[in-house]
C-alpha cells in the first residue's frame, strides 16, 4: 500500500538494514578485533612467499641476470610479463575511485577503498620489476632526469621505458594521495574510538586532524573532486605508456597502433577481475556481506564484459591485421596461426580460452550474480591476463625477424620465485591493511544508506506508527547494544 | 780509508762550544711554545666552544674516517720498466712475421704485440701461399697463454733439469749406437729445411736413426698417388681462382683437405665478374663446407662415390666403366664429366677419398685435361706422412727393437687406432722422451715429457710448397723452462749451435743465396729457385725415367679406374670422417675460442656427433627435439667399427647427409690436458682404422638424451628470402636487378618512393670527415669462421661454455648465420610461399629443411643502423651514433635494460648475463692470470649486466685516424680495417670509408647486387650485402 511510485530498479547498495553506528561498528571490527586463524595463515604464507622473492632477489641481484631464463634473443620475459601484469590491476582503483565518482556511480563506495588499495600495493610491485630487470640495478637511479657529475649526461627523452618511469610514479603518488584523502574521515572515526593510547596516537596521525567540521567536508568534497579529475586521465595515461614500450618498438607483433586502447581497456578487464577476486573473499572473511553484494558484483562483471569485450575485438583486429598484412614476418606474432600452432600453443590457447572465451559466460545474468562463479572467472582472467603478457613479450621475442636468431624461454625458479614473491609481497600488504584500515570508505557508504525506504514501510506495516526521527532512535535499529556513543555521531 | 765526514745543518755547529748549537740540540722548536701562556689563560678556555660533547665527536668522526679510510681498494699489481726495452714504445703495437706449423695448419703470419705480449694473428700481406689463416690459426694465440702447459721437463710426473734429461737421452742413444738398437723420431710434419738437414746430421752421429712423420689425419694416399705419378712425396697444389668448372669427389677443400687454404682463390671465383662465375659441383657424403658451398651437390655413400670417380673417368674419357650408380647420381656424374670436358684445360677435379686409386685417378684426370688449376711442378710438402713406416715403427717397437724414441708434437695415444699397439710397444721402449705442449696422453706414458714451447715462442722454417718459405720467429721470450725439439737435436747432436744459428747457416748456404737474411726474417716468406741439396736429389731421381713413369702411369691408372669401379657396395652403414674448422686434428682442443666456434653447418659447439640422415634417423628410431628452454636434444648411438665400439655417440640429424651414411669428427674426447669444460665428444680417431676416412660401421640405439649446444634453433629462412637473397647466375645476366634485387619502396604521399628516402627524422650531415661502411658478398664468403675468431681476439669477447651457450647466451658479436632451404633449392621455397602464402600447410613445409638442402651463409655483426633501433629505447643513451657512422655502446653508461636487444631487428647484442672475467663458474682464459694476458690492452672487458655488441673496430679505425693525423698525410684506401674485413681471406668483407669516393667500398655500394638487411625497416645500416649469385647453368 505505498503511498506513491517507487522505482523497482534499483536494488539497495546496502542491505541488512544497517544503521550508521552499525557502519561505524562493523568497518571498525576487523581493526579493533583480533586476527582470527585463517588471518594468520593466510598472512604466514603470503609473509613466506615474500620473504623468498626477496631471497631471489638477492641471489639475482648479486650473481647476475642470468639466473634468470632470458637469452640473446629474449631479453625480457617474466620480468616484464609481471610488470605489466601488475600494472594492469593496478587499473581498477583509480578507475573506481575517480571515474566512477565522476560519473556519481554510487555503488563504487562499496569497494572504492580496497579497489584503491589494491591499485597501490600492486603498482608497488610493478616498479619492482622494471628495478630489478636491469643488468646493474644499483644504477637505477640513472634514469632519473637529476642532475649529475657527468657532464652534461642526460636521460634519453626519446626512451618509452624512460616514460615509464614518469606514467608510473605519476600514478603512483596521485593514487597515493586520492587514497589518502578519502580515508581521513576513517581514520578519525578510528582514531575517536580507538582506546588504547598507541593506537589513537597512531590513527590521529594518520587522519592529519580531521576534526569533522563542515568546512573539514567542503574541502574534502572539493579535494576529491580535483584528484578525481586529475587521476582521470591518468587512467588512460598510464597502460597507454605501458604500451609505448612495445608499440613504439620495430618488434613484429609489437609495433601495432591500436596497442594504447587494447593496453588500456585489458588493464581495466584484469584490474576489476582482481578486485572481484579480493573482495568476494574479503566480504565473507571480514563480514562485509551487507555492504559488498550481489548488486555490486553484478555491476563489476558488467565492467569486466565490456572491457573483455574492446580486448576481444582488439584480439581479433591483431589476427586480422597480422594476416591481411601479406608480409610473412608477421607469420610467427603472438595472434596469428604460426603462434596457435607453434612451440608456444598452450600460452596462445590459455590467452583465448582465459581471456575470449570464459568472459563471455557473463552474459548470463544467472551467472554474473553467482559469486562462486564471479570468484572463479575472475581467477581465470587473472591468469588470462597474466598469459596475454607473456604472449605479448616471450612469443613475438622468439620468433622475430631473422629465423637463425629464433629462440625459446623456459623459466628458472628465480623467475617463478620473484614473481611469487611479489604476490607474496602484495597479499602480506593487503592482509595488513585489511586489519589496519577502514577497509569501506564508511563516511560515504553513510551518505547512500537511505537509498531504500524498505524498513520505514516495514515499520509502518507492523507497527502502524509514525517513523518520524526513526534513524535516531536506537529502538527502531537492529542494532541491540547501548554504545551508541558520540564518535559516532561526530564523525557523521 | 774509513770516512770521517762530518754534517752540519747550521754554520753555528762548526763553531766549538756555540751555545747556540748547545740550545737547539736540546730544544726542538727554536721558539718557545707558549703553552702556559695559553693553558694558564684559563678564561680563553672556558670561553673556548670546544665542549666535551664536540670533544666526543671528532673522536667519532676521525674514528669512523681513520676505520674507512683504512678499507684499501684493491691493488692492481703493474710493475713498470726499469728500463725500457728498445723498440717497444707502451700503447703501440709491435709486428714480427711469423709461421704457424704444428703438423696440421701451416701458414705464413703476421703477429701482433703489445707491451712484448702476442695478442693477434693477422694477416700476412707477403705470403704467396698459405698466407691466410683459417680460425684455428686465429686462435692459436691462445694456446700460447694455456695454463694446462707443460712448464718444464718432467720425468715420472716430477720437474727435473734439462741436463738431467740430456745426461739420460744421450746416454741411451750411445747405449742404442752400441747395442744396434733403433733410435726412432716420431714427428709431426715439419716440412722445415733445416730440420731436414739436422736430423740427417744427427742420424749420421748415431746411426740406426729412423725419422717417422706422422699425420694425425693422414694424408697417404694423396702422398702416394702423387708420389707414383710425380716422383716426390708431396701434394698437388691448386689454384681455384683460375677454375671455370670444379668437380669435388668429397674432398672438403675449404676445409682442410690436404692441408687447405684454398678458400682465398676458390673466392675469386666466385664473384661474378663480366657474367662469369666458377660452377662447382660437389659429390660427398658428409655436408661439408665445400659442398655447403657448391653450385649442385650429390649426396651419395663413400662406395658410390669411388664408383662414381671411375665413371667420370670413363665418361671424360669415353670409355666405357663397369659398376652400377643409381640413376640420378649417374646422371650428374655425366653432366659433370661433359663440364668438365667443355671446359677443358680450365677445369679441375679433386677429390678427398682417403685410396690411393682414387687420388691416382684424379691426378691422371688433371694431367690429362691439362688443368691450369692443378700446379703439379711446385707441390705442397706441407704433409708428409707415412703410414707404412709409423705401422713399422709399431711392429719394431712391439718386437723391442726401438732403444730410443723421441716424439715431437705428435699424440699417438690419442689419434691412433691401434693406440693400444702402441702403448704396448711404448712399454719395450728402453727411453722415451715426448716433446709437447701438454702433458697428453702420449706424454704421460713417456719416460720423459720435454716441455716444448709454443710456435711464437720458437724459432723454424717451413718449405710450404716447392721454393716457397716461411720463416718462424719468437715473439715473446718463452714463458716456460722449455726447449724446442730442434736445439734438443742439436744439443744430443754434440753441436755448439742453437737453432737459430743453425737455421741461418742453413738458409745462408742453401736458400737465400745473395738475399739478405734480416729481410726474409722481416718478411717472413721467402720464395727461391734453389733448393736444399737432398730435396734437388731426390728430384734428379724422379726425373731420370720419365718416360717409363708416365707409360707406367697409364696402366696404373686404368687399374686404378677399375679397381674404384669393382668397389663393392657396402652393406649397412657406412662412416666417413671429417675435421672441423674449429677442432681440426684436436690438438688446440683446450682452447676456448675454438670450443665455442659454431660449426658452420650444425651450428653446434663444444660438441662433435653421428651426423645422419633423416630418413635414416627416422629409421633408426633416432631423434632430435627442441626443449622448452629452446635447445636442442638427441639420443645417443652405439658405433661399431670392427670389434671397436664407441659407446654413447650423440646423433644429430644433418640435412644433405647422404642416405646409409654418417659422419663424425675428429678432434674430440681428448682427456689429458684440458681443463674440465674443455673434455667433451667422443674420440674419433679409435675407429679410424687403417687410416681410411671410410668405415664400414654398425649403429644402434642406446638409451639416453644428449644435451646440444646449438646457436642456431631455426635451420631454415622460412620462406623469408628478403634476408639472403639470392638468384642464378642466368637471371643475374639477363635480367634487370630489380627483379632479382629490389630495393624496398614505401609509400609517401600516394607515391611510391625508396624506404631510404622516407624518414621522420632530421639527419645530420654524414659527408663530413669519416663514414665506414663494411660490404659483405655473399658470393665469396665461404662461412669458413676465421672472421669470428678474430673478432672474438681483437675484441676480448668472452667465452661462456656449453650450458651457456645452450641457453643462447653465446657472446659472439659476429655470427656466420647458416639457412636451409626447405625444398630442393631457396628458389623452390619462394615459389611455394608465393603459390600458398599464409597458409597453414606452407608454415610447416618451410619449417623443415629439405634432405639434400641448398645452403646459404650470412655473416651477421651490428648493422651500425643509421637510423637505429636500439638508439631510440635506450633510457639512458648509453647507444648512441658516432659522426662516422657507428652505433656505440657506452659500456660505463649502460643500466642493463636489454631494451636495446629486444628492439634489434638483427639480434646482434649481446647481454652480460654474468661476470664472464675472474669467475670460477666461468673457468676459460679469463680467469687465470696467464690466458688474460691475450687480452687486447685497446678493448675494456665488460662487466656483468652490461649490453656489448660489434663497435665496428672503433680503436683500429681510430688509431688509423690518428696514425695519419700525426704522419700530416690523408689516409689511403684499404687502411681503414676491422678484424673481420683484415682476417676475411676470401675478400668477402671490404671495410672503408663511404666519404672516400675512390674507395673500394664505395665500388661495391655500388654495386647491382647490393642490399640492406631487413632494408625496408627503414634502418639505413651501414654493413651491406651482396646478393648470392648460384651458378646453376646445367650442360
Amino acid at each position: 500500500m505505498a503511498s506513491h511510485y517507487e522505482a523497482p530498479i534499483r536494488e539497495p547498495l546496502v542491505t541488512g538494514e544497517k544503521s550508521y553506528h552499525d557502519v561505524t561498528v562493523d568497518i571498525a571490527a576487523p581493526v579493533e578485533g583480533r586476527a582470527n586463524k585463517l588471518w594468520w595463515i593466510a598472512f604466514s604464507i603470503a609473509l613466506v612467499a615474500f620473504l623468498w622473492g626477496i631471497g631471489c632477489i638477492i641471489y639475482t641481484v648479486s650473481t647476475g641476470i642470468g639466473v634468470w631464463g632470458l637469452n640473446k634473443t629474449i631479453g625480457w620475459a617474466w620480468d616484464i610479463t609481471n610488470f605489466v601484469w601488475w600494472v594492469g590491476i593496478g587499473h581498477a582503483g583509480t578507475l573506481i575511485s575517480a571515474v566512477l565518482l565522476l560519473f556519481r556511480q554510487k555503488w563504487r563506495m562499496a569497494v572504492n577503498r580496497s579497489a584503491e588499495a589494491m591499485t597501490i600495493f600492486s603498482v608497488v610491485q610493478a616498479g619492482l620489476f622494471p628495478i630489478i630487470h636491469m643488468g646493474r640495478p644499483w644504477l637505477a637511479y640513472w634514469v632519473l632526469p637529476i642532475p649529475n657529475q657527468f657532464g652534461s649526461l642526460w636521460v634519453n627523452f626519446n626512451s618509452p621505458l624512460l616514460w615509464d618511469v614518469f606514467a608510473i610514479s605519476t600514478y603512483l603518488s596521485v593514487s597515493l594521495v586520492f587514497w589518502w584523502t578519502g580515508l581521513l574521515p576513517d581514520f578519525a572515526m578510528l582514531r575517536d574510538r580507538a582506546v588504547k593510547p598507541f593506537q589513537k596516537k597512531i590513527y590521529s596521525l594518520l587522519s592529519f586532524g580531521w576534526t569533522g567540521r563542515a568546512k573539514d567536508w567542503q574541502r574534502f568534497e572539493e579535494v576529491s573532486l580535483v584528484l578525481a579529475g586529475l587521476a582521470t586521465p591518468l587512467v588512460l595515461s598510464v597502460h597507454t605508456i605501458v604500451s609505448f614500450d612495445f608499440a613504439t618498438s620495430v618488434v613484429a607483433g609489437w609495433h601495432s597502433t591500436i596497442y594504447p586502447p587494447y593496453f588500456v581497456a585489458g588493464a581495466i578487464f584484469s584490474g576489476f577481475a582482481m578486485v572481484l577476486t579480493l573482495l568476494i573473499i574479503m566480504r565473507k572473511v571480514s563480514n562485509l556481506e551487507a555492504y559488498i553484494t550481489r548488486v555490486h558484483i553484478e555491476y563489476m562483471n558488467k565492467v569486466i564484459l565490456l572491457t573483455g569485450g574492446v580486448v576481444s575485438v582488439a584480439y581479433i583486429t591483431e589476427f586480422f591485421i597480422a594476416w591481411y598484412s601479406g608480409t610473412n614476418y608477421e607469420d610467427y606474432t603472438y595472434l596469428s596461426i604460426g603462434a596457435a600452432t607453434g612451440p608456444y600453443w598452450w600460452a596462445f590457447w590459455a590467452l583465448i580460452i582465459c581471456n575470449f572465451i570464459v568472459p563471455q559466460t557473463l552474459w548470463v545474468k544467472k551467472l554474473r550474480r553467482n559469486f562462486t562463479w564471479s570468484f572463479i572467472v575472475s581467477i581465470i582472467i587473472n591468469i588470462g591476463m597474466w598469459f596475454e603478457r607473456f604472449d605479448i613479450i616471450v612469443i613475438n621475442l622468439s620468433k622475430g625477424h631473422l629465423p637463425s636468431s629464433w629462440s625459446m624461454f623456459s623459466p628458472t625458479f628465480v623467475d617463478v620465485g620473484i614473481y611469487l614473491g611479489t604476490i607474496g609481497f602484495f597479499f602480506v600488504l593487503f592482509l595488513l591493511y585489511a586489519r589496519t584500515f577502514p577497509v569501506i570508505a564508511q563516511a560515504e557508504i553513510k551518505t547512500i544508506l537511505k537509498s531504500s525506504g524498505e524498513r520505514y514501510k516495514r515499520m509502518r506495516d507492523v507497527e502502524g506508527k509514525s517513523i518520524a526521527g526513526a534513524a535516531a532512535d536506537p529502538r527502531t535499529s537492529n542494532y541491540s547494544g547501548t554504545n551508541t556513543n558520540s564518535s559516532d555521531q561526530a564523525t557523521k | 780509508m774509513a770516512s770521517n765526514r762530518k754534517y752540519w745543518s747550521s754554520v753555528e755547529e762548526l763553531k766549538p762550544n756555540s751555545s747556540i748549537a748547545d740550545t737547539l740540540k736540546q730544544n726542538e722548536f727554536v721558539e718557545e711554545i707558549p703553552t702556559a701562556e695559553f693553558l694558564g689563560n684559563e678564561e680563553a678556555l672556558g670561553a673556548s666552544s670546544t665542549s666535551r660533547r664536540d670533544f666526543l665527536k671528532y673522536v667519532g668522526f676521525t674514528t669512523a674516517a681513520a676505520s674507512l679510510a683504512a678499507c684499501e681498494g684493491p691493488v692492481t699489481k703493474s710493475i713498470p720498466y726499469v728500463v725500457q726495452p728498445e723498440n717497444i714504445i707502451p700503447g703501440v703495437a709491435n709486428y714480427y712475421a711469423t709461421t704457424i706449423a704444428n703438423g696440421f695448419d701451416f701458414s705464413s703470419i703476421l703477429i701482433k704485440t703489445r707491451e712484448g705480449r702476442p695478442i693477434m694473428v693477422e694477416h700476412n700481406k707477403e705470403a704467396k701461399i698459405n698466407g691466410s689463416p683459417n680460425a684455428r690459426v686465429y686462435a692459436s694465440v691462445l694456446d700460447l697463454y694455456d695454463s694446462l702447459r707443460v712448464q718444464g721437463p718432467k720425468a715420472n710426473g716430477e720437474y727435473t733439469s734439462w741436463d738431467e734429461l740430456d745426461t739420460q737421452v744421450v746416454a741411451a742413444l750411445n747405449s742404442a749406437k752400441a747395442s744396434g738398437k733403433q733410435i726412432a723420431l716420431l714427428t709431426q710434419t715439419y716440412a722445415s729445411p733445416s730440420t731436414k738437414k739436422l736430423i740427417a746430421e744427427f742420424s749420421q752421429k748415431f746411426a740406426n736413426v729412423k725419422h717417422i712423420q706422422y699425420d694425425a689425419i693422414s694424408e697417404d694416399a694423396a702422398l702416394d698417388a702423387f708420389e707414383s705419378t710425380y716422383g716426390q712425396r708431396a701434394l698437388a697444389d691448386y689454384d681455384f681462382s683460375k677454375a671455370e668448372v670444379i668437380v669435388s669427389f668429397a674432398a672438403d677443400f675449404l676445409g682442410d683437405w690436404q692441408g687447405g687454404g684454398y678458400d682465398a682463390g676458390y673466392a675469386k671465383g666466385r664473384i661474378p665478374t663480366q657474367g662469369k662465375m666458377s660452377r662447382h659441383i660437389q659429390f660427398e657424403s658428409n655436408m661439408s663446407l665445400t659442398g655447403a658451398n657448391a653450385d649442385k651437390r650429390v649426396p651419395l655413400t663413400p662406395s658410390e662415390l669411388k664408383i662414381a670417380l671411375a665413371k667420370f673417368y670413363g665418361y671424360l674419357n669415353g670409355r666405357s666403366v663397369t659398376g652400377s650408380l643409381p640413376a640420378h647420381i649417374d646422371e650428374a656424374v655425366k653432366a659433370a664429366a661433359t663440364q668438365v670436358a667443355r671446359a677443358g684445360r680450365n677445369a679441375v677435379v679433386v677429390t678427398g677419398i682417403s685410396d690411393v686409386n682414387a687420388q691416382k685417378v684424379v691426378l691422371a684426370i688433371n694431367k690429362t685435361i691439362s688443368s691450369v688449376v692443378m700446379d703439379a711442378e711446385k707441390p705442397k710438402l706441407t704433409r708428409q706422412g707415412n703410414v707404412k713406416a709409423l705401422n713399422q715403427l709399431v711392429a719394431d717397437m712391439n718386437a723391442g727393437q726401438v732403444g730410443v724414441l723421441v716424439t715431437s708434437n705428435v699424440n699417438p695415444l690419442y689419434t691412433m687406432a691401434n693406440a693400444a699397439e702402441f702403448e704396448a710397444g711404448l712399454a719395450k721402449v728402453d727411453l722415451s722422451v715426448a716433446f709437447s705442449l701438454k702433458e697428453d696422453e702420449t706424454a704421460s706414458k713417456t719416460t720423459y715429457v720435454a716441455a716444448a714451447p709454443h710456435y711464437l715462442e720458437s724459432w723454424g722454417d717451413v718449405e710450404m710448397k716447392k721454393g716457397m718459405y716461411s720463416l718462424m720467429q719468437p715473439t715473446i721470450r718463452p714463458l716456460f723452462n722449455t726447449r724446442q725439439f730442434q736445439d734438443a737435436i742439436l744439443k744430443w747432436t754434440g753441436s755448439s749451435l742453437n737453432y737459430h744459428d743453425y737455421i741461418k747457416q742453413t738458409w745462408e748456404t742453401s736458400i737465400l743465396g745473395l738475399d739478405s737474411w734480416n729481410q726474409a726474417l722481416h718478411d717472413g716468406v721467402y720464395e727461391s729457385s734453389l733448393s736444399v741439396g737432398e730435396t734437388e736429389q731426390a728430384d734428379a731421381v724422379a726425373v731420370e725415367t720419365p718416360q717409363v713413369e708416365a707409360e707406367a702411369a697409364v696402366v696404373s691408372v686404368a687399374d686404378a679406374v677399375r679397381a674404384l669401379a669393382g668397389t663393392t657396395p657396402a652393406e649397412g652403414m657406412e662412416l666417413t670422417f671429417y675435421s672441423k674448422i674449429s677442432m681440426g686434428d684436436g690438438q688446440q682442443a683446450n682452447n676456448p675460442w675454438l670450443q665455442e666456434l659454431p660449426d658452420p653447418l650444425t651450428r653446434n659447439t663444444w660438441d662433435n656427433y653421428l651426423t645422419i640422415s633423416m630418413a635414416d634417423a627416422e629409421r633408426l628410431d633416432f631423434e632430435n627435439y627442441i626443449e622448452d628452454n629452446g635447445g636442442l636434444n638427441g639420443s645417443y648411438a652405439k658405433v661399431t667399427v670392427g670389434d671397436v665400439t664407441l659407446d654413447k655417440v650423440p646423433v644429430l640429424i644433418q640435412p644433405g647427409q647422404a642416405k646409409n651414411t654418417v659422419g663424425l669428427s675428429f678432434g674430440y674426447g681428448k682427456k689429458l690436458g684440458l681443463k674440465t669444460p674443455m673434455q667433451t665428444g667422443v674420440n674419433a680417431y679409435a675407429l679410424y682404422q687403417g687410416f681410411d676416412l671410410t668405415q664400414q660401421v654398425k649403429i644402434e640405439k642406446v638409451s639416453g638424451i644428449h644435451e646440444f649446444a646449438s646457436v642456431q634453433m631455426k635451420s631454415t629462412m622460412d620462406g623469408r628470402g628478403d634476408i639472403l637473397r639470392e638468384t642464378s647466375l642466368e637471371i643475374f645476366n639477363t635480367k634487370d636487378s630489380e627483379h632479382w634485387n629490389p630495393q624496398p619502396v614505401v609509400s609517401v604521399n600516394h607515391a611510391e618512393v625508396p624506404a631510404d628516402d622516407a624518414t621522420l627524422w632530421s639527419t645530420f650531415d654524414s659527408s663530413i670527415g669519416h663514414h665506414f661502411n663494411l660490404s659483405i658478398d655473399l658470393n665469396a664468403c665461404t662461412g669458413c669462421g676465421a672472421c669470428v675468431i678474430a673478432c672474438h681476439a681483437e675484441n676480448n669477447v668472452p667465452v661462456v661454455g656449453k650450458s651457456e651457450v645452450r641457453k643462447y647466451r653465446d657472446m659472439h658479436w659476429l655470427r656466420i648465420d647458416r639457412y636451409y632451404s626447405s625444398e630442393e633449392t631457396f628458389e623452390g621455397d619462394m615459389d611455394m610461399v608465393e603459390a600458398a602464402p599464409n597458409s597453414i600447410s606452407t608454415y610447416h613445409k618451410l619449417e623443415h629443411p629439405s634432405e639434400n638442402p641448398q645452403v646459404a651463409f650470412q655473416p651477421v655483426m651490428c648493422q651500425h643502423c643509421n637510423h637505429a633501433p636500439c638508439e631510440t629505447v635506450c633510457p639512458v643513451a648509453a647507444t648512441s651514433h658516432g659522426r662516422q657512422g657507428q652505433n656505440q655502446m657506452v659500456y660505463n653508461r649502460c643500466v642493463g635494460t636489454r631494451y636495446c636487444a629486444n628492439n634489434c631487428p638483427y639480434k646482434v647484442r649481446r647481454f652480460n648475463w654474468f661476470r664472464y672475467n675472474e669467475n670460477d663458474e666461468f673457468d676459460f682464459h679469463m680467469n687465470d692470470d696467464l690466458g688474460r694476458m691475450v687480452l687486447n690492452p685497446d678493448v675494456v672487458v665488460r662487466s656483468r649486466g652490461v649490453m656489448e655488441k660489434c663497435s665496428m673496430c672503433i680503436q683500429m679505425t681510430q688509431k688509423t685516424i690518428l696514425d695519419a693525423k700525426r704522419d700530416g698525410r690523408p689516409i689511403k684506401d684499404g687502411e681503414f680495417k676491422t678484424a673481420c674485413s683484415a682476417a676475411c681471406s676470401s675478400g668477402a668483407m671490404v671495410f672503408g670509408d663511404v666519404n672516400d669516393k675512390e674507395s673500394e667500398v664505395v665500388k661495391q655500394k655500388a654495386s647491382n647486387r647490393m642490399y640492406h638487411l631487413l632494408g625496408f625497416k627503414g634502418t639505413r645500416p651501414n654493413v651491406f650485402y651482396h646478393t648470392k649469385i648460384r651458378n646453376t647453368e646445367e650442360v
